[in-house]
């Protein structure tokens, strides 16, 4: 009797675990969310999974954007990784999708007709050799920040020119304020002076070739690049040590009403406290050569499946979820990113945001961002030229020579 | 009781199979490595023979590195190891509260490695920092004297974000932990020195200094040994402060052997080139911790 029992209960326990394979169990959620801001909404999109699929248990682990980007390739070739993870559009996605690392969800955009509702651009970013393995959920603006009562006080104009802006470090700096606010201790922030400065100089179309190991670093445009970056700490624009300082610790300086400016992407409003936030304003980064197209850095971030997920089933739910509108128009009103999908509600959209959507539609390119358009070990090459570089301006011609050999060692190992 | 023949060897095998796991089978891993294009993740390599090598070899942040692992060896064996000696010796009489320094100077060795560099990055930091702060009020109140100096100059000062003050900073911070490590070693030792042999040497009217140069010192020599042996190995692994710090920037201005590896094997995932660069710093601690090993053997057969 007890085992006929004990049968038809294991029996039972079979059958209702099988039903419920789909929308129950684990799900394991790896994401690089650390500033105030994007962390609260990142945990909140898993308390409204959860909420909505009570029987799945969500593990989330939040890890600091830095730390994440070296972790990831551990995690994923870790049996089992993680479920789902955050990660960068493009390049960097396809690098993980080319080696067989991410899972193939082509099947999840054409279920969800999600081709209708993200435009050709964040088609293309998630795409590798015609297969989508990438949600691209939102983006930002790179633009020159600002404190609009410093420029009050001193009666500046936002700079439209270059000559206009080396004007007003001249003046910021003559006024004991620091011009430009840098913390380039780990790099990338110094490569987006030479994003936008290479840009600006030579154009979008040759930075891309050059990111592409097309074009030599070693070059008379390269070499213009930097002279116009040169005139920039001859005008007195930056501020002392960058390479002492993270990113958040420079920004510091703005919240503190030392510094006036900050070339950074709309992310720095994550580490300004709130009353501060109505001093914040930003500008297109000048024109140098106004022949040229006008190219803007917009790095997108989004979500992906490890291939070898162990809970696929509920990777893909989740992932349909992330990509929702619903998340979509919580990553505006939370966050206040822009996002990709064409369908939410534009009226969510504050002034500024706005602001930053026209800025990018009023581009003529939209570049991902240094590390995510060249391969990642040339980018921190790259880092250490730019640091280099702003501490030893004698020593370009070195500092070029060094990174086109670089350039041409991992271009030619890619193929 | 019998002794069985195969007992002593029962009692290794499990301590002798985790050895071989963890220690014997990573170093001849990373040795086969060194020679190939690997990069963490792809299930295949292609064999490079000594690619990795010429490129090392070849490379600036290499040369860098390796000159600042000198620098590390040369500033650690000389201060900290003089400071722990001063203090040990000092502290081996009988001053007052004497428990309380040895405690205090000892403290900064149990500390972890990270939460060091997290707190002379502070002490270091250009506006906040205590250093910094400290300048500013002294060089304010210089310029109150009448001296020509400007205040603002002292926030200026980037210890960890200025090329040629940031490999010093973070040696500072490393010996400021070493100090305490290298006293409570001299302590240890003092108690071994033989007080007969002092008290001979005051009835001789040896001066303190003599008591010391040619009484206690040689006699410390076992100690002194290992202290500087395991100076140069600390020296030579040093990685956790150049991470966190500054993670071997500005542009590698204080990068170290043991950063750079990591930075190669684990940031931009070329685990061959980094394993090479794992091939030579092994080459060259091995002949120390040969010497240390030769060492404790010998102290152990006393």
């Amino acid at each position: 009797m007890r085992r006929i029992l004990t049968q038809a209960l294991a029996t039972l326990l079979l059958a209702l675990l099988a039903w419920g394979a789909a929308q129950s169990g684990v799900l394991r959620y790896h994401s690089y969310t650390m500033d105030p801001a994007p962390r609260a909404l990142d945990e909140k999109i898993v308390q409204m999974f959860m909420e909505r699929y009570p029987d799945i248990r969500v593990e989330h682990s939040q890890m600091d954007h830095e730390d994440f980007k070296q972790a990831i390739r551990t995690f994923l070739v870790a049996s089992p990784p993680p479920d789902v993870l955050t990660w960068f559009a493009g390049e960097r996605m396809r690098f993980f999708s080319r080696l067989g690392l991410a899972a193939d969800i082509t099947d999840l955009w054409l279920d969800n007709d999600w081709e209708d509702v993200y435009p050709p651009g964040a088609q293309a970013m998630s795409k590798t050799d015609g297969r989508y393995y990438f949600v691209p959920a939102h983006y930002y603006w790179w633009a020159v920040y600002y404190r609009t009562d410093i420029y009050d006080e001193l009666g500046l104009e936002v700079a439209e020119t270059w000559d206009a802006f080396l004007d007003n470090c001249r003046a910021l700096d003559a006024a004991g304020y620091i011009p430009v606010t840098l913390g380039s201790r780990f790099g990338w922030t110094a490569a987006g002076w030479f994003d936008y400065l290479n840009m600006r100089v030579n154009g979008p179309e040759f930075h891309i070739r050059l990111l592409d190991g097309l074009e030599s670093y070693d070059s008379e445009e390269v070499r213009n690049t930097f002279a116009h970056w040169q005139q920039a700490m001859d005008a007195g624009c930056f501020i002392d040590n960058p390479a002492a300082y993270n990113w958040q610790e420079a920004a510091e300086f703005m919240v503190q009403r030392e510094a006036a400016m900050y070339l950074m992407g709309q992310f720095i409003l994550d580490v300004v406290p709130e009353d501060q936030q109505a001093y914040f304003d930003f500008f297109r980064f000048p024109i140098i050569d106004p022949s040229l197209p006008i190219g803007e850095d917009a790095p997108t971030d989004g979500y992906f499946i490890a291939a070898n997920a162990a809970n696929m089933e509920n990777a893909k739910l989740f992932l349909e979820f992330l990509g929702s509108r619903e998340v979509a128009e919580l990553w505006i009103t939370d966050v206040g990113r822009l996002v990709t999908r064409s369908d939410v509600d534009p009226a969510l959209y504050t002034e500024t945001e706005q602001k930053g959507l026209q800025l990018l539609q009023s581009a003529d390119y939209v570049a991902q961002f240094y590390d995510r358009d060249t391969p990642e070990d040339l980018a921190s090459r790259g880092y250490d030229a730019f640091v280099e570089f702003m501490a030893n301006p004698g020593a370009l011609d070195r500092i070029l020579a060094d990174l086109q050999r670089e350039a041409e060692r991992v271009f030619a190992d890619l193929e | 009781m019998r002794h069985h023949p195969l007992a002593p060897l029962s009692f290794l095998l499990l301590p002798l199979a985790l050895y071989a796991v963890w220690v014997i089978y990573p170093t001849f891993a990373t040795l086969t490595l060194a020679f190939t294009n690997w990069d963490g993740i792809s299930p295949t390599s292609e064999w490079v023979g000594l690619a990795n090598f010429e490129r090392l070899f070849a490379d600036r942040i290499f040369w860098m590195s390796l000159s600042n692992n000198l620098r590390w060896v040369a500033v650690f064996i000389t201060i900290p190891t003089a400071l722990g000696l001063t203090l040990a010796l000092a502290l081996n009489r009988n001053v007052r509260f004497d428990r309380f320094l040895k405690i205090a100077y000892y403290l900064p060795m149990v500390l972890a490695f990270v939460v060091i560099a997290l707190l002379w990055a502070w002490i270091y930091h250009p506006r906040q920092g205590l250093i910094n702060s400290t300048l500013f009020h002294l060089y304010g109140f210089l310029q109150s004297l009448g001296f020509d100096v400007n205040p603002l100059a002292a926030r200026r000062i980037g210890w960890l974000g200025d090329p040629n003050l940031a490999m010093w900073s973070i040696i500072a911070a490393a010996s400021w932990q070493h100090v305490g490590y290298v006293m409570i070693l001299y302590l240890a030792g003092l108690k071994t020195v033989n007080t007969e042999l002092l008290d001979a040497g005051q009835v001789d009217g040896a001066s303190p200094w003599q008591l010391f140069r040619y009484v206690t010192f040689p006699q410390l020599a076992p100690v002194t040994t290992i202290v500087l042996v395991i100076t140069v190995i600390q020296s030579l692994r040093a990685f956790d402060l150049v991470y966190v710090m500054t993670r071997g920037g500005p542009f590698n201005s204080s990068n170290v052997l043991a950063n750079f590896m990591y930075i190669e094997a684990f940031l931009n995932y070329n685990m061959g080139y980094a394993a090479a660069i794992a091939v030579v710093l092994f080459l060259i601690s091995i002949g120390f911790i040969a010497v240390y090993l030769y060492r404790v053997v010998q102290q152990e057969e006393r």
